[in-house]
């Protein structure tokens, strides 16, 4: 069914991504908003905002009822959630479905597929993909023990419900085991609603590899290539490129169609991403989790592809089989994107709201910037810190990190302190010049940055 | 709250702290007690305007329009063939506002075919139903939350409102 007008559920730079794309698209564009989001860009651009509730995202951007309200009273006939908020909530996609609109996301059953570790690990099993040795559902600090004897230690204790970074443990001795699965199940309780946990053997010098895949409603599903998001602080992606460097083509392509057997074995629809764990010393992968939403670092594939993955979103949730088959997708080149946060990297990047003085984002060729930021923006202090995606592309990768180099040089915030000097710092290390990430080197060299700018 | 804090027990305290966590899961905005001399306010967001007997479900935020308002209107939404009154006269000086406490379809009436809740000219107490709002199918009565008489009705019957606005203006007294 043709979309023509949609409700966008989310704010900030993403938003602002869905419009644009619906504007090339002839889609009419409703965004929801909250009270502190009612001046901003994305409420400026799209054809129509609506405030649903007050800054508190738990009674605005969480609130799934006003959502659907609002898309029924606007005379919406889809709703596009972003990511992050209500972008993987099933119920907000039972709802749209139940009042007759267009979710362009997955089915709400792949979803809860994925939504649920334990399951998902489960199916990456059934579709022959390598799974981390583990366990499923652990009862107790006993059996948590006998399986992670088994399993060997250091093992990480994992939330069901969990994902992204979110709810995990690292446990090198047995000592601690107990007590930490204790300690684990509760907070997994208190911040997901349920305890649930399981174990899987942890890898201390890994790689975060994701593949970017595309399903439509007729079984197709192709890749977009691999990303590296390897750079990471506290479980959060900072820096991403696409392809993934330093791993042998084959080893790629193998990973790459992992992810492809994954999600064509569960009919999956729409673009998702299957993240995997890469052991940097064995030289072998493992499924980690599959995300049923567009994410952050979707601009990466999109360089090195040409594809516009958010209109290909819209597409498929219109009912149209894939315009593109797996031989058309060409990786080419090399891109790289960098996280600007409203965080102070020497106070431990903390978080700082506030009024942004001057925004003189990078401009020149092979330059991408997604925000919903300018000069005079007040960064709102309800909500997460990412003010912009700063993307480059170059031939090569040596081209692209020099790119890199000299757009943060160049782009310019004052008033809110970001994580531009310490991305600038990232990329002048030779760790990342060799390609040699792990998901630990940026807690290895944050010393040393820290130290440097004092 | 009350300035006679000291006489507030242990036991009391941890019965306020339950009260706050059930506020906190439910959807109301605000809670008041009475015990005896106790009177406690619990509430999220603004101060509510005292209200006379039982707290109303939705109370609705107040703004009191002099020149300019302090919060920022709502952007001017896709010009829905709204009836606005034509003669669309500048707020009077002390007037307040009635705002929508949530978004919804807003109703003026209970039902269709019904004389309207109120009327332009009409008096209100604080606890007088003004309109609905319905947010898929619940209904949320939309309580005055101010005494005095209405002189403009804001929003159209069966339009969808946004969160904070405008539904009414009432000259106070």
């Amino acid at each position: 069914m043709p979309i023509s007008k949609v409700l966008i559920a989310n704010r900030g730079e993403i938003a602002l991504r869905v419009i644009l794309a619906c504007q090339e698209l002839g889609i009419e564009t409703v965004l929801t908003t909250s009270e502190a989001d009612r001046d901003s860009l994305p409420a400026r651009v799209a054809d129509r905002a609506i405030c649903i509730g007050p800054a508190r995202s738990t009674e605005s951007y969480l609130n799934h009822r006003s959502i659907v309200a609002a898309a029924l009273g606007a005379g919406a006939d889809a709703v596009h959630p972003g990511y992050g908020f209500l972008a993987e909530s099933p119920d907000l996609a039972d709802a749209c479905v139940a009042e007759g609109l267009t979710f362009v996301g997955p089915t709400a059953d792949h979803m809860r597929q994925m939504g649920n570790k334990i399951q998902a690990r489960l199916l990456a099993k059934a579709a022959g993909v390598p799974t981390l040795s583990g366990s499923e559902r652990i009862g107790s600090p006993e059996e948590a023990i006998a399986i992670a004897e088994r399993v060997g230690f250091p093992v990480i204790l994992k939330a069901a419900a969990g994902g992204g970074g979110r709810g995990m443990k690292v446990v090198n001795h047995a000592g601690n085991l107990a007590q930490t699965f204790t300690s684990a199940a509760a907070e997994a309780g208190a911040a997901f609603g349920d305890p649930t946990l399981y174990i899987e053997r942890f890898i201390r010098n890994a790689r975060h590899i994701e593949v970017q895949v595309l399903g439509d409603r007729f079984g197709t599903v192709v890749h977009v290539g691999e990303r590296d998001c390897s750079l990471q602080r506290r479980h959060q992606k900072v820096v991403e490129e696409a392809p993934a460097p330093r791993i042998a083509e084959d080893l790629r392509a193998e990973i790459r169609h992992a992810a492809v057997k994954l999600a064509r074995n569960i009919g999956y629809e729409n673009a998702g991403t299957v993240e995997f764990i890469y052991d940097e010393d064995e030289k072998r992968f493992y499924f980690l989790e599959m995300n049923t939403r567009i994410q952050v670092e979707h601009p990466v594939s999109e360089t090195i592809t040409g594809i516009d993955l958010v209109q290909e979103q819209f597409r498929i949730a219109e009912g149209l089989p894939l315009r593109v088959g797996q031989a058309d997708i060409v990786l080419r080149g090399h891109a790289i994107e960098c996280r600007i946060n409203a965080e102070s990297p020497r106070a431990g990047f903390r978080p700082n709201a506030g009024v942004i003085e001057r925004w003189e984002p990078p401009v020149g060729p092979n330059i991408r910037v997604d925000t919903h930021c300018y000069t005079g923006y007040r960064v709102p202090v309800f909500y997460d810190s990412l003010l912009a995606k700063l993307i480059v592309y170059g031939s090569t990768r040596a081209e692209a990190i020099e790119r890199m180099r000299r757009s943060l040089d160049r782009f310019v915030v004052t008033g809110v302190d970001t994580t531009i000097p310490f991305l600038r710092f990232m990329m002048e290390r030779d760790e990342f010049a060799n390609g040699a990430m792990t998901t630990h080197l940026i807690d290895d060299v944050l010393p040393q940055f820290i130290g440097q700018s004092q | 709250m009350s300035n006679d804090l000291t006489s507030l027990t242990e036991d009391h305290v941890r019965q306020l702290g339950r009260i706050i966590g059930t506020l906190e899961q439910s959807t109301f905005d605000f809670l008041q007690l009475e015990v005896g001399d106790l009177k406690v306010t619990i509430g999220k967001g603004n101060v509510p305007v005292p209200v006379p007997d039982a707290a109303a479900a939705m109370p609705p935020r107040l703004a009191v329009s002099s020149v300019a308002s302090t919060s920022a209107p709502p952007p001017q939404v896709e010009p829905a063939p709204a009836p606005t009154p034509s003669e669309s006269p500048p707020p009077t000086a002390g007037s307040v506002e009635i705002t929508s406490p949530i978004m919804g379809m807003f109703y003026t009436r209970p039902e269709p075919g019904a004389a309207t809740f109120v009327t332009v000219g009409e008096s209100v107490e604080e606890d007088s139903t003004v309109g609905l709002v319905e947010v898929m199918k619940t209904f949320n009565a939309v309580s005055a939350g101010v005494r005095g008489k209405i002189v403009e009705v804001c929003a159209p019957d069966a339009q969808l409102v946004e969160y904070g606005q405008v539904l009414f203006r009432v000259a106070q007294g």
